[in-house]
């Protein structure tokens, strides 16, 4: 009886378990779900930034603000975006991975990087690996407010605009679609300059209709940090979407694996009730037997 | 767009980081722009500029009276205006009546009483204050 009790019990378990990542998957599910509609809300703003940007770059502003250029790195600043919370997958060790290749390639240049994670995950993994970090965020869950990063990403421009640091890496999960997201390295700084290059005389063309009130290359000064400060901001939503998808995809699995799970316990367990029933009769019937005699 | 024309009515659209806060049709929009307020109605030159913190007066909105105006503060950004389309980029823009007066005065206290020191300091401070007297301006037209 023992064996059948135990797999009983473990069966009993298992199903315990999959109710619990039944209901993660479709919490994360409705997460992920709230969390692409503000990802999808946020882009009109970068699209009209960008769309700006090239009117400007039409009208011919010189393109020399201290965040276009592009200075020798000698000091660095490397922001890790991971999640509060395991069970996702591979999407925290992902990151993690990504950033210590990353630290590793600067310490072999001997620039000292600054860090600074966001997540308690990448926060523990990346001290248990012994990298020093300057500044840990744990305030973003699946729902990253602009009001909260605006002032990290300020902090980054300051310290830019003084030379504390040369350039801005960001590690994050990109997020294509529901079944591609990948771990990537992201410069934030120096910007990348508006690309005018693309059809030059319709962006021409464009600005033309245009006046600019005061003048372009001041609004130009203006809408770069807005445009840094969105693609930050871009980097943060893309890292919840991203997290959300990971811990449904990790969460279906683990379902479908403890349903198999399961079912295996299921034949074992009656297989062992059976042996034990024929067994049983076996010796009732050896009894009979013997008191024939 | 072509029935905008017709209608005689500017399409005002506020966009901030998180989401398009509003789209709507209004007879004209009063800017904040950096040297002043500018108003915008149909059929207005094609313009972008930098806007300063302070209010965004939407008047005769579509579905209202004629004169019925609807504030909203924003928190600088930039303005596109063209094809009687006026788009307000801006980091923050809220219902000029939810401004909170109190928290805006002691925004203002605390911004002017904070010392600066050197050029880039002192016109952040600067900024800073203007923005902070337009959140208190934005609290009391209520």
């Amino acid at each position: 009886m023992a064996k059948a009790r135990a797999l009983d019990r473990r069966r009993k378990s298992v199903k315990n378990i999959r109710k619990i990542t039944r209901t993660m998957e479709l919490i994360a599910t409705a997460r992920f779900k709230k969390a692409m509609d503000r990802s999808i809300a946020a882009r009109d703003y970068t699209r009209h930034l960008a769309k700006i940007l090239e009117n400007i770059g039409g009208v011919g502003a010189d393109a020399a603000h201290p965040l276009l250029e592009s200075r020798p790195t000698k000091r660095t600043a490397v922001l890790v975006l991971t999640g509060n919370r395991g069970l996702c997958g591979g999407y925290n060790s992902n990151i993690v991975r990504q950033s210590v290749a990353l630290l590793g390639q600067w310490k072999s240049e001997q620039v000292p990087a600054q860090v600074s994670v966001s997540g308690k995950r990448g926060i523990s993994a990346l001290k248990f690996r012994g990298v020093d970090i300057a500044e840990r965020f744990t305030q973003f869950e699946d729902k990253p407010e602009f009001a909260a990063v605006a002032p990290i990403g300020q902090e980054f421009l300051e310290a830019y605009s003084a030379g504390h640091i040369d350039r801005l890496d960001v590690v994050y999960t990109r997020f294509h679609s529901i079944a591609k997201q990948e771990a990537v390295t992201e410069t934030l700084l120096p910007l990348t300059p508006p690309q005018t290059g693309s059809g030059g005389v319709k962006a021409k063309l464009a600005s033309d209709e245009y006046d600019f009130y005061p003048s372009a290359a001041s609004i130009l000064e203006e809408i770069l940090p807005a445009s840094f400060l969105s693609r930050l901001f871009k980097c943060f939503l893309d890292a919840a979407v991203s997290e959300q998808v990971a811990r449904m995809v990790a969460m279906k699995a683990a379902t479908e694996n403890a349903g198999g799970l399961i079912k295996s316990l299921s034949r074992q367990y009656n297989r062992a009730r059976q042996s034990q029933i024929t067994g049983e009769i076996m010796e009732i019937l050896g009894g009979v037997e013997a008191l024939k005699k | 767009m072509a029935d905008t024309k017709k209608s005689g009515a500017v399409r005002c659209v506020i966009v901030t980081p998180e989401q398009t806060s509003l789209d709507t049709q209004a007879r004209s929009v009063t800017l904040p722009l950096f040297d002043g307020l500018r108003g915008v109605g149909p059929g207005h030159a094609h313009f972008i500029g930098r806007l300063n913190a302070g209010e965004v007066r939407i008047v005769g909105e579509q579905g209202g009276t004629a004169d019925a105006v609807r504030r909203l503060f924003v928190e600088g950004g930039f303005v596109e205006v063209a094809h009687d389309t006026v788009t307000v980029i801006t980091q923050r823009a809220m219902p000029a009546d939810k401004v909170d007066a109190t928290a805006a005065r002691a925004e203002l206290e605390k911004v002017s009483s904070a010392r600066a020191v050197g050029d880039e300091a002192i016109d952040a401070k600067l900024r800073a204050e203007q923005a902070a007297r337009a959140l208190v301006r934005a609290a009391r037209g209520r």
